[in-house]
């Protein structure tokens, strides 16, 4: 199963999002895990996830992200900026998937 | 011009990816975020100590509650240097990959021996003593400060390998507390050497230094009306550019600053002196970031209740929940205020009103200055500004509610217009 974290400033605005995710992950019949949380905090999860997508408002961080997680395995990427606006899960969802 | 502005964000970003990524920086980031946790909850209390209730007051006073609920103040508020300094140094060492929890350790220490002790003599005894004075809001530099360096030099140990090693199969507890002896020695006489010099000096102590050459003139600066103005517009042009401007430059930078001025009203307030400041970290909470980085509630009320594009319909009703809040991403990406003409002068010129606004009439006595009690960033508005001491407040809130209303008003009705217009055509198009 995969393991998808969604990461932004405070895991507020994100754990909406991963709401929307998850019906739409239901809807689609797939098995997924996924969750909000904080920059601050995402070591939590670190040994735990095989997708990050960071909120747009912390794009900024994607190098540093990239650079520490991809050799360990995982996929980085930003979240598109109007789908996380209008918090679209599927869309989010199927491109996640895709990666 | 789209083009153009796309650019600028790539540069932008990549100028704020070394500044948001400085390892610094954002140590004293996630040290703040980490110390809203018990200072959140001695603000509670602090708040029963206090609340403006004649008969309750009294009846607290006279049976010696308002003591009993001062004790757990004395230990989150007062202390918050104490605390700081731990998790500061942490984070400096976690960045570095290094044990954060010897470093907090070795960081406290020296706090603690940099600052000036007392003497009492009763009788024929002595006792030592450490005055509240250093370990609350007036040490939050000296700890900032000393939980960098000490935390700096503990990891410059290690890197370099000038620790006590233990051979293989040794267990990792007992081999991590040889990791720290060396520079813990290290940290340590420097400072007590510190202690030393400080001594000498004319102010006594490294802890008033700092207080009188650092912290009171960083406050002079961030506590005039040009720091609220220019702080705002940088918080409002990054958010418009798609970067999280109220952590690099509120959190990364101002929090400290803002948060001590707090503190100090909160002390004022709980000894019923004048409040010393108008700004302050919850000012911003309460009249700028209310609904959100800038204050989009008029933006949200425009687009729930007066739009006419479903679009726009749509997102409003999705942005109304989470605006109460506090949290408006979903308009900021969604509208989207980013790198939209349209939204630029609204996006930054509604806080710069309602801020100026706030300032004017607190300045001049209309509305009450804030006690400073700290919150939990989501309390929404009106329950915020009642928490902050006065019903004056919360009716400033709604008065500056409808002003963003008024500013978002027409720059999103031609938005609006606009996404209408294409939803018609791409019907009849669709027929």
């Amino acid at each position: 199963m995969k393991k998808i974290t969604l990461v932004c400033a405070a895991g507020m605005s994100t754990s909406l999002l991963v709401s929307k995710m998850k019906a739409a992950a239901q809807k689609m019949n797939v098995e997924v895990e996924i969750r909000a949380t904080a920059e601050s905090n995402f070591a939590e999860f670190e040994n735990n996830t095989d997708i990050i997508l960071l909120g747009p408002q912390i794009g900024y961080t994607l190098k540093r992200m990239k650079e520490k997680y991809e050799p360990r395995g995982m996929k980085v990427a930003v979240i598109n900026s109007l789908d996380y606006g209008v918090m679209n899960g599927a869309k989010v969802l199927k491109e996640a998937l895709e990666m | 011009m789209i083009y153009n502005a796309a650019k600028i964000k790539e540069k932008m970003q990549e100028g704020m990816v070394a500044f948001a990524n400085n390892k610094y920086i954002k140590s004293i980031s996630d040290g703040m975020i980490f110390m809203m946790t018990p200072i959140i909850v001695g603000s509670i209390f602090m708040l029963f100590a206090n609340l403006p209730i004649a008969t309750y007051k009294n009846f607290i006073d006279v049976h010696g509650i308002t003591f009993i609920l001062k004790v757990p103040v004395t230990f989150t508020i007062n202390i918050m240097a104490v605390l700081s300094v731990f998790f500061i140094a942490y984070n400096v060492a976690d960045q570095f990959e290094k044990d954060g929890g010897m470093a907090g350790l070795l960081a406290l220490i020296s706090f603690f021996i940099v600052t000036p002790m007392g003497e009492i003599k009763n009788n024929n005894h002595i006792f030592n003593y450490i005055s509240f004075d250093w370990l609350g809001p007036k040490g939050l530099f000296v700890a900032i400060i000393i939980g960098m360096v000490t935390a700096r030099i503990y990891v410059f140990f290690v890197q370099k390998g000038l620790v006590i090693k233990m051979p293989e199969g040794v267990p990792p507890a007992v081999s991590k507390s040889f990791t720290g002896l060396v520079p813990g020695f290290v940290t340590t006489s420097l400072a007590l050497l510190i202690f030393i010099i400080f001594k000498y000096t004319p102010f006594g102590s490294l802890n008033q230094m700092i207080y009188n050459c650092i912290q009171i003139p960083l406050e002079g600066l961030s506590a005039s009306y040009g720091a609220l103005l220019i702080v705002n517009l940088a918080i409002g042009v990054l958010w418009f550019f798609g970067l999280h401007g109220t952590i690099i430059v509120f959190n990364g930078i101002m929090a400290p600053v803002y948060l001590a001025m707090d503190m100090e009203n909160l002390a004022a307030y709980e000894a019923g002196t004048v409040l010393p400041n108008i700004l302050g970290y919850q000012f911003f909470r309460c009249y700028v970031f209310m609904s959100g980085t800038g204050m989009t509630i008029g933006l949200m009320l425009v687009m729930a209740f007066f739009a006419k594009s479903s679009q726009y319909k749509t997102l409003g009703r999705l942005a109304l929940p989470m605006s109460i809040f506090n949290i408006n991403e979903p308009l900021i990406f969604g509208t989207p205020i980013v790198l939209n003409p349209f939204m630029l002068i609204p996006f930054l010129l509604t806080p710069l009103v309602t801020s100026s606004i706030a300032y004017i009439v607190t300045a001049i006595g209309i509305v009450p200055r804030l006690n400073g009690i700290q919150i939990p960033w989501p309390t929404p508005m009106i329950l915020s500004g009642l928490m902050e001491g006065s019903w004056k407040i919360a009716v400033l809130q709604v008065i500056l509610a409808l002003i963003s209303f008024s500013i978002y008003y027409f720059p999103f009705k031609a938005l609006d217009r606009r996404a209408w217009e294409q939803e018609k055509k791409n019907s009849v198009d669709n027929a």
